[in-house]
């Protein structure tokens, strides 16, 4: 097996190592970077500059569809509001600027000011330019053994009538799989935010509609590593439901959630003949799921997409009650921490690590998944698995054994190294490596029969190689992880 | 069974191979050369001193805008390095500020260059503003007599229209991805990896509203003397004020 991929890997590194930046576009970021060192040690000794305001009125011109409430209510979050002084080379007035400019509702944002009733008294005048507000999330075209091909995507209407409503749907649908007893999948999403009630610092509600009708796969002969479709049996499962939320953002850049989720689930599980022990990890017949979930999430990333420093943390915890009427009674929790320190030249060194851990009796699509974990297996889409694929097993350990769990933990490094920072079509872009270890295990896991062996340990390596794109239209990942598990056979 | 899933892997190796490739930019692109501009260079007891302006930092909209009653900032930054060379030999900065007071109808302006002191002027056209803002006349950029002879130079040079903050930068990158009104996905995961495409449509916003970038042409110093400058510039001619081109204001130190 090892012995198949060393050429895709040398391919790779060989591409790497020609991607390095050019003497030439190092030195030019080096001036930069220089400049800009010596630009902050020498600002204004007064940073004030021209005249002080008092703003009499606020006014907003060119809003045909955004609700003027939803900019003054952003522009007022940062002390720009009727009776408050402002001086004329005040930062709030860029930052406001650029609040408004990410709320992706606009081209284009321009404040400037107007005589007002007296000397000193001024209007306000918040000038934008409107843009279309459909996004698009995320595709899902795939391919594997299992299922000849899904696909589907998620698309968002961020600013629906003007009330910063954000509306977002996601499909995704599968042909037939080859697995004996599986049906075509169909995963749909519907989901709301309702933008904070009263300002941006105020409770936000949201609402997710979900339906699933998929089919988990499950062993039921062959070796462990054997991916052959042949070897599983397809459980046909619908899950239908929702999720109620609130969500808080404060000022020191922390964001908290509590979710109440409620779902009904139908499962026909297959008659196994003869019957070796196959644990479906879902109730057959219809069953019941509520349950209520807390995070939290705090991020001080230099650039959450292309990061240098900082670090976002998060943590949620979930618990499914009867109380909540749920047939399944489980507590989750799942920690995820990035870590970014800045290296010479403009590189990056990232350390990630991911723990979690389930308590209970929790169906599989709440159970921690393999293939959300390596990332050279393809990873669920919308919740629905459609591969048999085992992890890769590069450490001759018992992790093909494993593909749903309670327990699990990864730890991944990351190098990136610049070669793309410029005005244009691609804003930056970064070339990475990672590598880590990953790990999942259930109860029983922990003594395994005979003596120790590391070769029993559940654990995987895994890794990506590749380009990390920031450009106009979006974000771009294209690396061979990417690659692998979407074309997983 | 395993040969196919070998030929599979590699055949899906190789496509992704071809995609980065065609992907990557070319050492083409990486490399592409600033342009040129003619750059006044003088030696003035000891110091090189260069003089070129950088007036198209201001398009009509920007200009427009100077009378919006809020600054407008200008950040020019020049670096000298050896032509040959990568290492940068020394670097100068000018700052500038442009306030139009709309009672007074009037453009105040400040600049400084380094930690040097702040100048200060009040003229009455947007273009006299533009003018003392962004001319670099005489800027001290390096000790000439830690240049090396026969060693070819270059000044690289980059102004900057409104340059954001590194703090608000880090802000604006994390409100692009995690945008105000709770708008976040749910119950999707943050894969660091995962996701292949995400596609939106990313607002005007980089670290300045408006650049110019480019280089002086190259030159030895000494044992060749530099090129005489020309005289000085003066500031254009206020529209529709007769008699009133090359008023510098009023300036204090």
């Amino acid at each position: 097996m090892a012995a198949a991929r060393a050429p895709a890997f040398l391919i790779a590194l060989s591409l790497f190592a020609a991607l390095r930046t050019s003497p030439a576009a190092r030195a030019a970021d080096e001036a930069d970077d220089v400049a800009s060192t010596a630009t902050s040690a020498a600002p204004f000794q007064d940073a004030r500059f021209g005249p002080r305001y008092v703003i009499d009125e606020v006014i907003v011109r060119g809003n045909h569809k955004t609700q003027k409430s939803i900019i003054v209510a952003e522009v007022a979050a940062l002390g720009l509001f009727p009776g408050a002084a402002v001086d004329a080379s005040d930062p709030r007035v860029e930052t406001a600027r650029y609040r408004l400019l990410t709320l992706g509702y606009f081209l284009d944002v321009r404040l400037s000011v107007t005589r007002g009733v007296s000397r000193g008294g001024v209007v306000l005048i918040v000038d934008v330019e409107e843009r279309g507000t459909v996004v698009i999330n995320e595709l899902f075209p795939s391919t594997s053994a299992a299922t000849a091909f899904w696909g589907g995507a998620d698309v968002s209407e961020t600013n629906l009538l003007g009330r910063g409503i954000n509306l977002g749907a996601g499909f995704v649908a599968s042909t037939t799989p080859v697995v004996p007893g599986a049906q075509s999948g169909l995963g749909l999403r519907l989901r709301a935010v309702v933008p904070p009630i009263g300002g941006p610092y105020g409770l936000s509600l949201s609402a997710t509609v979900l339906y699933n009708n998929g089919s988990e796969f499950q062993r039921v002969m062959g070796a462990a590593d054997d991916a052959d479709p042949r070897n599983f049996i397809g459980a046909p499962v619908q899950r239908a439901g929702g999720v109620l939320g609130v969500g808080k953002d404060f000022r020191s850049g922390l964001h908290a959630t509590l979710h109440v989720r409620e779902e009904v689930i139908s499962a026909e599980l297959p008659i196994v003949a003869p019957p070796p022990v196959v644990d479906f990890m879902v109730y057959d017949g219809f069953s019941r799921l509520g349950s209520v979930t807390a995070g939290l999430d705090v991020d001080t990333r230099s650039d959450p997409i292309l990061p240098r420093s900082g670090v976002r943390m998060a943590l949620t915890v979930e618990a499914a009650t009867g109380l909540l009427g749920s047939s399944y009674d489980f507590f989750k929790a799942v920690a995820e921490g990035s870590f970014y320190r800045p290296m010479p030249h403009g590189h990056a060194l990232g350390f990630h690590v991911f723990a979690g851990a389930i308590a209970g009796d929790a169906p599989f699509f709440d159970r921690f998944f393999v293939g959300d974990l390596n990332l050279l297996l393809p990873r669920r889409a919308l919740g629905i698995n459609f591969s048999t694929q085992p992890s890769r097993n590069l450490l001759d350990t018992s992790i093909a054994h494993h593909r749903y769990d309670n327990y699990a933990g990864r730890v991944l490094i990351e190098y990136a190294i610049p070669i793309w920072r410029r005005r244009g079509f691609v804003y930056g872009g970064d070339a990475f490596v990672a590598a880590g270890l990953f790990g999942m295990a259930s109860n029983g896991d922990a003594v395994a029969p005979g003596p120790f062996s590391w070769h029993s340990l559940p654990i995987d390596v895994t890794g990506d190689l590749g380009l990390r794109l920031d450009t106009y239209v979006g974000i771009f990942t294209i690396s061979i992880a990417n690659a692998l598990s979407r074309s997983s056979f | 069974m395993v040969v196919r899933k070998r030929s599979y892997t590699i055949a899906a190796v190789v496509a992704f191979a071809a995609t980065l490739a065609a992907a990557a930019p070319t050492p083409a692109q990486a490399d592409e050369p600033l342009p040129q501009r003619t750059t006044g260079l003088v030696v003035k007891d000891g110091q090189l001193l260069i003089s070129v302006g950088l007036g198209d930092l201001f398009g009509p909209a920007e200009r427009q805008r100077l009378t919006s009653g809020f600054s407008t900032r200008v950040l020019i930054r020049v670096a000298l390095q050896e032509a040959s060379g990568d290492d940068v030999v020394s670097l100068a900065v000018q700052r500038a500020e442009i306030v139009y007071d709309i009672w007074d109808e009037k453009f105040s302006v400040r600049v400084t260059r380094g930690l040097g002191a702040e100048l200060r002027a009040i003229v009455q056209t947007a273009d006299e503003s533009i003018w003392r803002a962004t001319a670099l006349w005489q800027l001290p950029i390096a000790d000439a007599r830690r240049m090396r002879p026969n060693v070819r130079y270059v000044v690289m040079a980059r102004g900057d229209l409104n340059p954001i903050s590194e703090d608000l930068m880090a802000d604006v990158r994390r409100w692009l991805v995690q945008p105000a009104h709770g708008q976040r996905k749910l119950g999707a995961g943050d894969s660091f990896f995962g996701s292949f495409v995400s596609i939106f449509v990313n607002p005007r916003i980089e670290d300045s509203e408006r650049q110019v970038r480019f280089q002086s042409q190259q030159f030895l110093l000494p044992p060749t003397p530099p090129a005489p400058l020309p005289a000085p510039p003066r500031p254009p001619p206020t529209p529709g004020r007769p008699g009133a081109a090359g008023r510098a204001g009023k300036a204090t130190p």
